[in-house]
């Protein structure tokens, strides 16, 4: 009945938790300081290739892209409770994709020629998506463990596949080249004129993966999210609240296996080539080892917890120089591969019993500390 | 010309700036705003649903109800058509509830929900003025009771818009027809001693008021203006809470905000982050003990860096009490320093990082907790007033500040003390035209000249400031013929943390005697940390280690004052003081002849032959 039209609700400045509408509670930067750090953080990113040597650049790269797998996993297990080992079979479906697409026509494995980063990314996701959504329909029938053995039993299959399909996948031993990094007639994975080879990717992972972390964060503060999270706290009262688990765990699979695919895809273009064999069950561990390290149901924690876990082996290799029983050969007992196998286990378990919500946890406590002061509560 | 009501002053807002926030009320975990244009629309609307029902010039309209946005529609609905709006505190129960409305002859009533409801519907044979009663929740009322006389605030609000559709504009004509002299509002007091008594206060109080309080910077100075937001959280039906909520967003567009209740007020206080924040003595006190507790129970590192910053802050308090409310070089460097590491996330967290002005009002508080606000940087500021003259009698002002005095009259109020009597008496435009329908009380409150009996014994300090001793009624006269005024021991028996309440008695007898009250939440959580168990307030108020805290808090106040003056024994009381049972007022004071009575034998136990307790002074 009032003639003047509707005016839209601004929060005032100063009073970050004055919320005049629904909007700014969910906000992604609702604090200046958020803004803030997060704007330093992304420019300290950026500016890292030009300070840091090529193998750490390399090592980051890597990182960027399995923050992208980890985010895809914690989608499906963080956020709608579906516990999957199955995450490197998406990894795998991805890569190959990718990879067959823009192959080599001339090459002994499949290959199409088609180079461009834009048709074969999301065509990774994509079809990676598609096996997702052709597994959906056990996790609406199968709950918690169940659906974690059934899952494992996709990276057997999966390997399976792989080793035996060598047109594809050139077999274990000899493996294929990863996916071309190219678009538009720019190749990343050679070396121009300004960057090196490894900033050129570098820049260009971190760039996905903040496409893919907005993305994944702006799904899941949105109705989707709250969707999932409904799902994993209590399936039954969700379902009686309306949210369809059917729908809903169809979509959390479909939506990390796109995530799995795309990582897969990029995974090795750093490195350029890979081995049917990669994709076996320490890989869904590891991935596994990143949400939980990093915090089951956060974005930034999945970042933080593939950052941790790609580095973990470089910082191991370290370890002869300091650690004298400890061989930097294969050949030796105990020797640093066995080291890190070891530290993973060790490091699940430390997560599980001290820091149940990983990096991120810690980084909250951290943060109520001081946001608390001067009291404590 | 017309004259200017409060109305008038919405109506003219909505017009020039219709889209600027009038109000927001936390709903659903959001604060709704309400703009001008929306503000003015509501008002016009509830103006013709009460036109509609028939409500005629001078007619009352009373609203018992939690502070929220109804509230300012009826009450400036109310003004707008000329009637007279007057206030229940939400706690008044039924026997009250009744007293009022027949008392004021209510036409009609608008009640919150069914809680309000039940309270008027059990005394209803009583009310024979009573035409209507309004409710604004529907819950547990609506297809459920019966009487003819409910109607739904929604279609209330129906009827005003049919209303207005026959007779467009019948709202502003009542309005344009405002009379200086019209009664705009009946605020009954709160009764420590009889039945509560109507002020009537006119548009032209009200009018006097807003120029003295908020043109004059009387409340809040530098003056308040529309990007100034108040945290609403006081009963709206006394005269301190409707000169903030509804007289400052009237006049110069202060932004109200809606506290959810009283019991979030620290929540809200903290979200809102208001830059005026009016509160009673017992509001400041809860919020110093809430600092001191959790400060306490703090991890170590904070725990040091409080109790420095916190000390610091006591000296800063200290030379800012000296100097009348002005920094100087070192308390502005040890304020600097110590905003860093406490007084910002310190002010934060308790909701006044933003205060630009705090007032504490409506009753006597102690020094030491206004000093730790200033210490902390709150500038706060100790005013007085009363409703009979529409709250327009004393503050202190910035930089003038003398703490333990009520400040300086306001330009433009006279007053002065009675030489024989030591009363307190003001006179100027904003004196109440008088009691509703109480022709006897009104004499001995208001000269014929116009000046007003205050009822409170004052003095001058330094020729400028008042200081307020106590209410006349209150002053004790020991068998030595000494006068003492019990409300400055009782104030700094409260300040601390572990005393809620503490009546002083001693009238005709040798001396002081005090009956105490412990504060449940922080002697709960003291005798916790000291693994003392208790059951309820009674059994953990008669703990001999309750007893031994207490008796400590006393003797430390008794050192302050004179032999005369000190406590010599106290009892605890065995029960929280409350409204409901009779011992307090809505306000929460203590009705002292209530308690007399009820807790005689109490008393009597101090005075008798053979004190069974050890004496505190020894």
């Amino acid at each position: 009945m009032t003639t003047t039209p509707a005016r839209r609700p601004r929060q005032l400045s100063g009073r970050p938790r004055f919320y005049t509408s629904y909007a700014q509670q969910l906000r992604m930067f609702n604090t200046r300081p958020k803004r803030v750090s997060v704007g330093v953080l992304m420019a300290l990113a950026v500016l890292v290739p030009f300070y840091v040597n090529d193998e750490v650049l390399q090592l980051l790269a890597v990182g960027f892209v399995a923050s992208i797998g980890a985010i895809g996993l914690n989608i499906v297990t963080g956020y709608a409770g579906q516990i999957s080992l199955g995450h490197a079979f998406f990894l795998a479906i991805g890569a190959y994709t990718a990879a067959a697409l823009s192959g080599d026509p001339d090459e002994r494995t499949i290959g199409f020629g088609i180079t461009n980063l834009l048709v074969w990314l999301p065509a990774a996701g994509l079809v990676a998506a598609l096996f997702g959504v052709l597994v959906a329909p056990l996790a609406t029938r199968l709950r918690g463990l169940y659906l974690a053995i059934v899952t494992l039993g996709l990276v057997f299959l999966g390997e399976h596949i792989f080793k035996e399909w060598s047109s594809l996948t050139g077999g274990p031993g000899v493996g294929r080249p990863a996916a071309v990094p190219e678009l538009f007639g720019y190749r990343f994975d050679e070396g121009g004129e300004l960057l090196t080879r490894d900033q050129q990717l570098y820049l260009l992972m971190l760039v996905l993966l903040a496409i893919f972390a907005v993305l994944a964060f702006n799904l899941v503060r949105s109705k989707v999210g709250r969707a999932f999270s409904a799902v994993r706290d209590r399936d039954i009262a969700a379902e009686i609240m309306g949210v369809s688990l059917r729908k809903y765990k169809t979509l959390a699979f479909a939506v990390s296996s796109f995530y799995a695919g795309c990582a897969g895809a990029l995974l090795y273009t750093v490195a350029g080539f890979f081995d049917p064999t990669s994709f076996n069950l320490l890989m869904s561990v590891q991935y596994i080892a990143m949400v939980l390290i990093g915090g089951a149901g956060t974005i930034s924690g999945s970042i933080m917890g593939a950052m941790f876990i790609t580095l973990v082996p470089r910082l191991t290799r370290e370890l002869p120089a300091y650690v004298p029983f400890i061989a930097a050969e294969p050949t030796g007992v105990p020797n640093v591969f066995q080291v890190e196998t070891v530290l993973y286990g060790l490091l699940i378990i430390g997560f599980l019993i001290f820091e149940p919500r990983g990096l991120y946890g810690i980084w909250v406590r951290l943060r109520n500390y001081w946001k608390s002061w001067p009291f404590s509560y | 010309m017309s004259t200017t009501t409060v109305a008038t002053r919405v109506r003219d807002r909505a017009r020039s700036r219709p889209r600027g926030i009038a109000m927001r009320e936390k709903d659903f975990g959001v604060w709704q705003e309400v703009t001008w244009a929306e503000y003015w629309e509501n008002i016009q609307l509830v103006g013709h649903g009460l036109l509609a029902l028939g409500l005629d010039v001078g007619d009352r309209v009373a609203i018992h109800s939690e502070n929220r946005r109804e509230w300012l529609y009826a009450d400036l609905a109310t003004a707008a058509i000329r009637a007279t709006t007057m206030g229940l505190y939400p706690t008044n129960p039924a026997a009250e509830v009744a007293y009022l409305l027949a008392h004021s002859g209510s036409k009609i009533l608008i009640a919150e929900d069914q809680e309000q409801v039940d309270k008027v519907l059990e005394v209803i044979e009583q009310l024979p003025d009573l035409e209507r009663i309004i409710y604004l929740e529907p819950r547990g009322i609506r297809r459920r009771y019966e009487d003819p006389k409910l109607l739904y605030w929604d279609d209330f609000l129906a009827i005003g818009a049919r209303h207005r559709e026959e007779f467009p504009g019948a709202v502003e004509g009542r309005m344009a027809k405002a009379r200086p002299d019209d009664v705009m509002t009946l605020i009954y007091t709160s009764g420590t001693t009889g039945p509560p008594k109507g002020a009537m206060l006119s548009v032209d109080n009200v009018e006097f008021a807003i120029e003295a309080l908020v043109s004059g910077g009387g409340f809040t100075s530098p003056p308040p203006h529309d990007r100034d937001l108040l945290l609403s959280y006081l009963p709206l039906c006394h005269v301190a809470e409707r000169i903030f909520s509804t007289w400052f967003n009237a006049a110069v567009g202060v932004q109200v905000n809606f506290a959810e209740s009283v019991d979030t007020v620290v929540v809200n206080l903290a979200e809102v982050q208001p830059t005026i924040l009016f509160g009673v003595p017992r509001i400041w006190e809860k919020i110093l003990a809430g600092v001191n507790i959790r400060t306490a129970s703090a991890s170590p590192l904070k725990r040091i860096s409080a109790r420095l910053w916190l000390r610091v802050a006591d000296w800063i308090g200290s030379r800012l009490v000296r100097s009348g409310g002005r920094h100087t070089v070192g308390t502005r460097l040890g304020y600097a320093v110590g905003w860093v590491f406490l007084y910002r996330s310190l002010r934060d967290r308790i909701g006044v990082r933003k205060v630009r002005y705090a007032a504490s009002g409506a009753a006597p508080i102690a020094p030491e907790v206004l000093k730790f606000f200033m210490g902390i940087g709150v500038p706060m500021h100790e005013v007085y007033g009363m409703t009979e003259n529409s709250a327009v009698a004393t503050a202190n002002r910035p930089g003038r500040v003398k703490l333990g005095t009520v400040g300086e009259p306001h330009p433009g109020a006279e007053l002065r003390i009675d030489p024989e009597t030591g009363e307190i008496l003001t006179r100027h435009r904003g004196v109440f035209v008088g009691y509703w329908r109480d022709e006897a009380a009104t004499r001995i409150a208001k000269e014929p000249d116009g000046w007003l009996h205050t009822g409170d014994v004052g003095e001058w300090v330094d020729g400028t400031h008042v200081k307020v001793t106590d209410r006349m009624k209150d002053i004790i006269i020991t068998t030595g013929g000494k006068n003492i005024s019990p409300s400055e021991i009782e104030n700094a028996l409260k300040t601390s943390p572990y005393i809620k309440e503490a009546v002083v008695v001693g009238e005709r007898r040798k001396f002081l005697g005090a009956l105490i009250s412990i504060e449940l939440d922080t002697v709960g959580d003291w005798a916790q940390r000291r693994k003392i168990p208790y059951t309820t307030y009674r059994d953990l108020a008669e703990r001999p280690e309750v007893r031994d805290l207490v008796r400590e808090v006393v003797q430390r106040v008794n050192d302050r004052f004179a032999t005369i003056e000190q406590i010599k024994d106290f009892r605890m009381l065995p029960k929280e003081l409350d409204h409901e049972d009779g011992e307090l007022t809505a306000t929460q004071k203590v009705k002292r002849a209530a308690l007399a009575d009820r807790f005689g034998d109490l008393v009597e136990s101090i005075y008798a032959p053979k004190g069974a307790d050890a004496e505190v002074s020894r």
